[in-house]
């Protein structure tokens, strides 16, 4: 899988569940504070993920879900 | 509650008002009629002409309202949560998002079938797929979230 395809898909996805124009998006913004994430959006985040990418991600990995960049970096750690 | 109410396979309307809160008129699940503990719950809710709800929705033509057929599912969802872990207790699960699509009207006579999976279960909350079907057609489909609370929190 490219690389800009996953990051801009994992934008999109994020931006959709947020409900947040996606280019809004800023990569280091904070989910939470900056962007308004709360816990079940952060699960939602983490199940989209799982089921776009066909990989899983374990309960503890959920409070990494802290900005795009993060989030990026994390499932990259699990898609092969 | 009883051992064999977190066993069993099916529950009655007195056993599934030992597990959820919820009462007249906002108790929406008659039976459960099918439970794999963590893997689905089936529930059933019967609608008469008699409902509450009824009398203003719509007067002159009766169509059972879109929230209570999320109530119904949110309800659905608890009993697979109190199934699925079982040392969740002292709790109230609150119902944290709600992404469905309403196919079909649903009318007094119709016997809801609701059947929930998980997509991703946590230790105190998860994402669970809900599917509701009248006669074998789909008629509601989506997605939501429930949180469960510790009492001592709210």
């Amino acid at each position: 899988m490219k690389t800009v395809n996953l990051d801009q898909e994992i934008r999109e996805l994020i931006a959709d569940i947020i409900e947040m124009p996606a280019e809004k998006i800023e990569p280091d913004a904070k989910l939470v504070e900056d962007l308004g994430m709360d816990s079940m959006m952060a699960l939602e985040i983490l199940a989209t993920l799982e089921k776009k990418f066909k990989i899983k991600l374990p309960e503890e990995d959920l409070p990494k879900i802290t900005t795009l960049n993060k989030t990026i970096e994390l499932t990259k750690k699990y898609v092969k | 509650m009883s051992s064999n109410v977190i066993e069993a396979r099916q529950l009655d309307f007195e056993q599934i008002k030992e597990i959820i809160p919820q009462r007249f008129p906002f108790l929406m699940l008659d039976r459960v009629v099918d439970i794999e503990p963590g893997v689905y719950v089936v529930g059933i809710k019967n609608l008469t002409g008699n409902e509450w709800f009824y009398q203003g929705h719509f007067p002159g033509k009766a169509i059972t309202p879109g929230a209570m057929i999320s109530e119904a599912i949110a309800q659905t969802g608890i009993i697979f949560f109190h199934t699925a872990r079982p040392t969740l207790r002292d709790v109230t699960y609150l119902l944290a998002s709600f992404r469905v699509r309403f196919l079909s009207p649903v009318w007094p006579g119709d016997q809801m079938r609701i059947k929930v999976v998980p997509i991703r279960l946590m230790q105190g909350s998860g994402i669970l797929s809900a599917e509701v079907s009248v006669d074998g057609r789909q008629v509601v489909k989506g997605q939501f979230g429930l949180i469960a609370k510790p009492n001592r929190e709210l």
